[in-house]
């Protein structure tokens, strides 16, 4: 059978979390939809010229989102484009606003909560030496 | 067949809806909880804002809303919603049905009106199918299931309008049309239709500054 290749990834331990808040994520995903209302509430959004990578919408979709439809059967590369997404794109400042009471900063906290559990997450070091 | 999707399946359709409907509110009530009112004292020195009264106060909030940051949007899916919901509610063809089939029926608009406001409601359609092909923003976040999801929403108004001024085949398109309004009906509470419920749900129960109630809850 085909086997996805997800060395270097806990994969149990993932499904493990995704169950722990399935309903609640679940729904927040399933009622989104998909209208890009939440764009301007984000400070981020128009700081970079309504980069619509910046939308959180677009960001819980491709971090929380991308681990449930694949059910937590990522590889590291995934989990590290969720990084980039959860941690670049987003302060979670809890300021953008979904007309539909979708929690936006919780579905991205808790992608931030998965990837660094999985030793996903930015070397804060290395990039202030870079800055230094 | 035919008389079984005219007949008994609108019942189901119908019951699926609402008791859909129901399973998800009680589902937001199971994952949110009460909370208590915090109890945060104003400084001293500064004054509370008081919004203008009446009209200018509707406009006011209107201003600080997402109407300002997407007023054209926030337009048409008003239009879109509206006549989403008014329209099959308020069609004199469908209250003679259920004048026949219950003995009571809600007040209908002139043929004319629904008319018109069909084709608006396949303009506004049309607008969320432009969003969806042309706006990047929008582009980013659509798959083939929002274009599936805006088919189901607009194909019992397609079908409805074109039964109505007797176009292709009246039959066949009358099936289409039974079909289409119980799979919209069907699906509504278990797809990302049901952001219908929680647009309700959570202005009405979770306290914020667009709640629509004295909400305590959260989530
Ligand atoms: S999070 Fe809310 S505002 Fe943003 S796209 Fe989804 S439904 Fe629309
Ligand atoms: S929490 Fe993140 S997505 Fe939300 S407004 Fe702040 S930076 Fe933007």
């Amino acid at each position: 059978m085909f086997k996805k290749n997800t060395a270097g990834v806990d994969t149990d331990l993932i499904k493990k979390r995704l169950d722990s808040r399935k309903a609640k994520m679940k729904l927040s995903l399933a009622a989104c939809a998909h209208c890009t209302l939440c764009a301007e509430s984000c400070f981020l959004f128009n700081a970079r010229d309504n980069d619509p990578t910046y939308m959180p919408s677009y960001k819980f979709i491709n971090s929380i989102g991308v681990l449930y439809k694949k059910k937590g059967m990522v590889d590291r590369a995934a989990l590290q484009d969720i990084r980039d997404v959860v941690w670049d794109r987003c302060v979670l400042c809890t300021r953008c606003y979904c007309p539909f009471g979708i929690d936006i900063p919780e579905m991205i906290a808790f992608a931030r909560t998965i990837c660094r559990e999985q030793g996903v997450f930015p070397d804060f070091e290395k990039e202030q030496k870079h800055a230094g | 067949m035919y008389d079984f999707i005219r007949g008994p399946m609108v019942w189901i359709s119908i019951a699926i809806f609402f008791g859909g409907i129901l399973w998800q509110v009680f589902r937001f009530l199971t994952l949110s909880q009460a909370i208590e009112e915090p109890k945060l004292k104003r400084p001293a020195g500064l004054v509370a804002e008081v919004p203008p009264a009446g009209v200018g106060g509707f406009l006011h909030a209107l201003k600080l809303s997402i109407f300002k940051t997407s007023p054209g949007m926030i337009i048409v899916t008003s239009v879109f919603h509206l006549c989403l919901v008014m329209v099959p509610l308020f069609l004199l063809g469908h209250n003679i049905l259920i004048e026949r089939a219950i003995g009571f029926s809600l007040f209908s608009f002139s043929e004319r009106t629904s008319d018109v406001l069909t084709v608006i409601f396949l303009f506004c359609g049309l607008f969320f199918l432009y969003r969806r092909l042309f706006l990047p923003r929008v582009r980013i976040i659509t798959s083939g299931y929002d274009f599936l999801m805006l088919l189901l929403a607009t194909a019992p108004f397609i079908t409805g309008l074109l039964a109505y001024h007797q176009l292709f085949d009246y039959k066949t398109l009358m099936v289409l049309h039974i079909l289409a309004g119980e799979a919209m009906l069907i699906c509504a509470p278990f797809t990302k239709f049901v952001h219908m419920v929680y647009f309700f749900a959570v202005r009405f129960s979770v306290k914020g500054e667009w709640a629509l109630g004295s909400g305590n809850r959260n989530w």
